[in-house]
């Protein structure tokens, strides 16, 4: 299997350096919602758009919102 | 009767020759390419020769590069293991044929364990077994005064235990480095087909742990939102930025109610808190806190302020700077070295102040290094003019050493409670009252003052520009060449001579690259191979220990056969691993390679069709470099630009402020590195060229 993000071998859908960086993800959002009030699509907007996001979770958070544009799409 | 004097280096054989002539004017001589001196003194006839660093080295008794492991290890003469290290044999020669004539042997190379490794090795290879007869020269400066004491105290031999950790150091170096590098090359060598070295090492390993850990943090890193509340106060008159008393409001909901309940209110003084406190010296520099403060003052790197120190101290102007002490014992005599340096306008009146002092005593740090004490001036003044970097660093060094022996600075700071509809915000000042130190330290520390006007408690104040900021948390920051360094230092790994030279490997192997230092996709894969595989040797406890080892065989608690037989056992099964996992390796450290490679030749941006990216590539046909658009290849852009044809091209990390195109960094030869802009058409450089 290869990582759906960067096409390097993996266990799953990610490989374990974009897989961090999704838990990571997860994580905060529980923290942002607490902060504001916030959905998870315009969560991911923020995330991606925002210069201190890392690389990895900007990487993630761009593939979530294309695939759920797809997904919302079919 | 002769007596052959072994220094380190050229111009420190020359300086101990100068000190040891009766007259000060020793016979220049030249044995081929090696100069030596002949001085005398008292009688004696004072042959004195230089190496050039170590002559000798580690190395396995197997060259062949694609056998691993391999245990047994050899001294042999630098030429016969190093490319490019031809003139060693014509130094090994010379001063062979010079120990001949000589009856008398004295060691005169630094007193570190390197100097005296080297030194060792040159006894007995070069000069034929004369390590057990050679006495030793022990000095901290190269001044004349020191020189002489120093020949006329010779100590009885050279110093075995430390030469014994020293050549545990080199074997366990070369151990690991050689095995481990060995074996993630031959895997990308025998998967890809293509030869490039990777390497690691008992420090290098570690050390990149670091940075790959910081990288994948930041890269991981996702930011939380906070707020803050902004105000101003006028007092009489001036308005003053005050700071609400929660520094981070988590909730956007909570800070919108704060700024609503303390809109447009007026403040009360509520609470006046002053302070004084004494802020004592800095410590004498040892050379860890010397070469983080040039980086914080001047950014040069830590190898280039050794070898900054170096020089000066081959100039005699300071003390060995490869030391790790924060003390200055009084053999020094702080008074002379203030009278010489009072010679120098510059410090005539900081060193006079001193001078009045009744006692002078230096606040001294905890580190400690039994072989020379801290960084100081040696008292003398240039003879030559230094450059710029070397005259700041001496300049550091002179007024750090003054500033040691300065009073502390008496400061103040005053913390105001305002008190908003129930909400408290802090105005802050502060001053220094009594400069003491701080004096001679100038212009290498900045004291801003904040001084408020008078403010009494009860007094009613108007709060101006109220507003809430969001702003969002940081990643950490990516370690520098210093903030490494002292990373280094703290985890115990290294040495205060090889950590500067170890951030330097990690750039040339392309592992980290720029100030901040960004790890590659090859750094970080070679990291997470070494963790995957063999863990224990990136891991800091592990290279600790080794450390602790070989300061217990200094201090004569340990064998070296131990140490190394130690390190052996543990190495054998790590790379029996490494074996047999030779071909996962391979094909996953060729793939870094490739995508390293390919990296290194993108440029940026292409400002044509947008979507690809500028590539260094060859012309078939004429075999020049040129830029082209990765989209080239899918047919849907042409554009390309030409490219000097000598040098080194790199990413310069930046696009063109005139044109928006991105720039190339060009690096020839024994130039500095030019900027350029890749667009032939660049406004800025036809306006260049009609001037």
């Amino acid at each position: 299997m290869t990582c759906k993000i960067c096409g390097k071998r993996s266990k799953s859908e990610f490989c374990e350096r974009h897989s961090e960086a999704y838990k990571s993800l997860l994580r905060m959002y529980d923290e942002w919602k607490k902060a504001m009030d916030i959905s998870w699509r315009d969560y991911l907007k923020e995330i991606k758009e925002n210069p201190y996001t890392g690389k990895w979770a900007k990487e993630v958070a761009e593939y979530l919102l294309t695939s759920e544009m797809k997904d919302s799409s079919r | 009767m002769k007596t052959l004097l072994l220094c380190e280096k050229p111009s420190a054989a020359r300086r101990i020759a100068m000190a040891l002539d009766d007259e000060g004017h020793p016979l220049e001589k030249k044995l081929g390419i090696v100069p030596y001196y002949e001085s005398r003194r008292n009688g004696k006839i004072l042959i004195i020769v230089p190496a050039i660093g170590h002559l000798y080295t580690v190395t396995p008794k197997i060259r062949n590069r694609d056998v691993y492991p391999v245990f047994d290890f050899e001294w042999v003469p630098r030429h016969e293991a190093e490319r490019g290290a031809k003139e060693i044999k014509k130094w090994i020669d010379a001063i062979s044929k010079l120990s001949a004539d000589a009856e008398d042997f004295i060691l005169a190379t630094d007193y570190d364990i390197e100097g005296a490794t080297l030194g060792y090795m040159i006894l007995k290879y070069a000069c034929g077994g004369k390590e057990d007869r050679a006495k030793r020269m022990k000095f901290s400066t190269l001044t004349t005064s020191e020189l002489r004491s120093s020949y006329d105290k010779l100590l009885d031999s050279i110093e075995f235990p430390m030469i014994e950790a020293g050549i545990c150091r080199h074997m366990l170096d070369a151990i690991y480095g050689i095995n481990l590098s060995r074996a993630l090359t031959v895997a990308a060598k025998k998967w890809s087909g293509r030869y490039s070295t990777i390497s690691t090492g008992r420090v290098q390993g570690p050390t990149l742990k670091f940075l790959v850990d910081r990288e994948k943090e930041i890269n991981c890193f996702v930011p939380l939102p906070f707020w803050r509340i902004n105000a101003k106060v006028e007092i009489a008159g001036h308005l003053f930025t005050i700071e609400f008393e929660k520094k981070v409001i988590k909730s956007q909901k909570e800070a919108a109610e704060i700024a609503e309940a303390c809109e447009g209110k007026k403040g009360k003084i509520a609470n006046i808190e002053v302070r004084e406190f004494r802020q004592k010296p800095p410590v004498p520099f040892d050379l860890g806190t010397l070469q983080r403060e040039a980086y914080s003052l001047f950014k040069y790197t830590p190898r280039r302020t050794a070898d900054i120190a170096e020089r000066l101290y081959l100039e005699a102007l300071i003390s060995y700077p490869r030391t790790s002490s924060q003390k200055l014992p009084k053999s020094i005599n702080y008074r002379s070295i203030l009278e010489s340096l009072i010679r120098d306008s510059r410090y005539k009146e900081l060193a006079g102040i001193l001078l009045n002092e009744k006692d002078l005593v230096p606040n001294e740090g905890r580190k400690d290094d039994p072989a020379h004490p801290a960084i100081y001036p040696t008292g003398n003044l240039p003879e030559r003019k230094l450059s710029v970097s070397e005259m700041r660093l001496w300049d550091l060094i002179v007024r750090r050493f003054m500033a040691t022996f300065g009073e502390p600075a008496v400061k103040q700071s005053v913390k105001v409670s305002i008190d908003v509809n129930g909400y408290i915000f802090y105005l802050k000042g502060r001053r220094v009252l009594k400069e003491g130190w701080i004096t001679f330290y100038r212009p290498f520390i900045r004291v801003e003052d904040i001084i408020l006007p008078p403010i009494k408690e009860g007094q009613i104040v108007e709060i101006k520009d109220l507003s809430i900021e969001m702003d969002f948390t940081k990643p950490p920051a990516r370690y520098n060449p210093s903030s490494l360094l002292k990373r280094m230092e703290d985890e115990g790994i290294g040495t205060k001579a090889t950590r500067a030279e170890i951030i330097d490997t990690l750039y040339t192997r392309g592992y980290i690259s720029g100030d901040r230092a960004v790890v590659s996709e090859l750094g970080l894969d070679v990291i997470d191979i070494l963790d995957k595989y063999c863990p224990e040797v990136i891991s800091v406890e592990f290279t600790r220990e080794l450390e602790e080892s070989m300061e217990k065989i200094q201090d004569g608690n340990e064998k070296l056969e131990n140490v190394l037989e130690r390190a052996v056992n543990k190495l054998t099964p790590v790379l029996l691993r490494l074996k047999k996992s030779e071909k996962q390796i391979g094909e996953e450290l060729s793939l870094a390679i490739r995508e390293s490679r390919m990296n290194q030749r993108i440029i940026g941006d292409c400002p044509a069709c947008g979507t690809g990216k500028l590539i260094i590539l060859r012309s078939r046909k004429t075999g020049k470099r040129f830029l082209g658009c990765t989209s080239f290849f899918k047919h849907s852009c042409n554009v390309s630009f030409p490219l000097p044809q000598k040098g080194k091209v790199t990413a310069a990390g930046k696009v063109c402020s005139e044109c928006g195109f991105p720039m190339i960094r060009l690096k020839l030869k024994g130039k500095r590195p030019l900027v350029i802009c890749v667009n032939p058409n660049c406004p800025g450089k036809e306006r260049k060229d009609s001037r």
